[in-house]
């Protein structure tokens, strides 16, 4: 079931730029379709797998350590970068912390887009009882809890929310809840990240919806001041929830991605060279 | 055997505070393991509901915990210098356990917080 979410959208002629996506925690291969779709037609090759665990049963889910995230990423990451000059990472929400930590071992990475960054899970739709989280994580109790998801799924288009409610029933392509031992993974992955942080030298876009759900800007604005990357770049969305490839501006975020991915690669269309972002101090120092 | 209810309730009334604490929340917290292991947890559909389980049980944790640090100090300053040192490794325990299960395991290691538990609330008793 897994390998069927999988998605590989390569050109005919031979493409010298490729960009590997990967999904969210408890998510698939699903949500990035479209972005992938996006990239495809700027020209792109876009690869996007399902992490393990993920796009089967719940059960699987809860079997998995991040390391095997971590390892499975990388096993791609490094297939795509014997057959193309310019890999290019992208990921939202746990997979945009797969793509940091990519990126703070491989210096080659050519660029990041790093969406809904989760490195914290301090968003509004916590429940509030969250507080007992770190006796749940660490003791027996992480392997039978589950935060069950709820309004609004990571949505602010409620058109999408409904289609997304029906698919999380199903358990496949997204799950109805996060089992606590998958947060206790994401948690540990997002604390080797953090302790990584500093050697990402690669260009990265960051781009976090304000009001996310699952998640503050805390993680995004995190990333943005411990990278090394010389060029970077942090954009809060106004109109959308955690899942900011599907909500409102999802065609800004595309259009974002491919305009910064163009302004890093050597096989741009000249017409999209564009001067790369510098800074985003603004948004930060108006805190 | 006739137990004489009386001075079984005598018994208890003279028992510290924070000795009934362990004991009513080891109890509970045996309990609420076995009813979670043998009944509720077996349904996976029902999040919400062993959500709010997960909660009380992570209450009555809570509660174990205060009841055992109160009860090894005020075993300290009492001269009871065996159960000050014993009790408190029962407040490492579930995280010890915790650290080692994974999902594979998970009934295996139940069985071992439950077994802990129990030998807690001999302790518990047997100050008694």
């Amino acid at each position: 079931m897994g390998q069927s979410l999988d998605f590989e959208f390569i050109h005919e002629n031979k493409c010298k730029r490729a960009v590997l996506l990967f999904h969210g925690m408890t998510g698939s291969p699903f949500e990035m379709k479209k972005m992938g779709r996006a990239l495809y037609d700027a020209d792109f090759d876009v690869f996007c797998y399902c992490l393990p665990g993920h796009g089967t049963s719940p059960i699987n889910i809860k079997t998995v350590r991040w390391e095997d995230w971590y390892s499975d990423s990388t096993m791609h990451y490094r297939e795509l970068t014997q057959k193309y000059d310019e890999v290019f990472l992208g990921g939202l929400c746990m997979g945009a912390v797969l793509a940091l930590t990519i990126a703070s071992e491989y210096r080659e990475v050519k660029g990041i887009i790093s969406l809904s960054t989760t490195l914290f899970l301090d968003g509004w739709t916590i429940p509030w009882y969250n507080f007992f989280m770190p006796l749940g994580l660490h003791t027996i109790l992480r392997y039978y809890y589950s935060f069950p998801e709820r309004e609004p799924y990571g949505l602010k288009n409620e058109a999408l929310r409904k289609k997304i409610a029906a698919l999380q029933k199903r358990n496949t392509e997204a799950l109805d809840n996060y089992p606590m031992s998958c947060i206790y993974e994401l948690l540990k992955l997002s604390r080797f990240a953090q302790k990584n942080m500093f050697k990402v030298k690669a260009p990265v876009l960051l781009m976090h919806a304000k009001e996310d759900d699952l998640t503050s800007t805390k993680g995004s604005v995190f990333v943005y001041k411990n990278v090394s990357s010389s060029i970077r770049k942090y954009i809060e969305l106004e109109d959308s929830y955690h899942l900011v490839v599907m909500d409102n501006e999802r065609d800004f975020v595309f259009n974002t991605s491919i305009e910064f991915l163009n302004s890093l690669s050597a096989y741009a269309p000249i017409s999209n060279k564009k001067p790369v972002f510098m800074e985003s101090e603004d948004i930060l120092n108006a805190r | 055997m006739h137990v004489d209810v009386s001075q079984v309730l005598k018994i208890i009334s003279l028992l510290p505070l924070s000795l009934k604490f362990i004991i009513v929340s080891n109890i509970l917290l045996i309990l609420g393991f076995i009813i979670g292991k043998l009944a509720l947890y077996k349904n996976e559909n029902a999040v919400k509901f062993y959500a709010y389980f997960s909660v009380v049980i992570c209450v009555l944790f809570t509660l174990y915990f205060i009841s055992i640090i109160w009860f090894s100090i005020s075993n300290l300053f009492a001269g009871n210098a065996v159960y000050s040192a014993i009790f408190p490794i029962f407040l490492f325990l579930p995280f010890i356990i915790g650290h080692f299960a994974s999902y594979e395991k998970v009934h295996f290691y139940t069985n071992i917080q439950i077994l802990t538990l129990i030998v807690s609330l001999l302790l518990a008793l047997s100050f008694i």
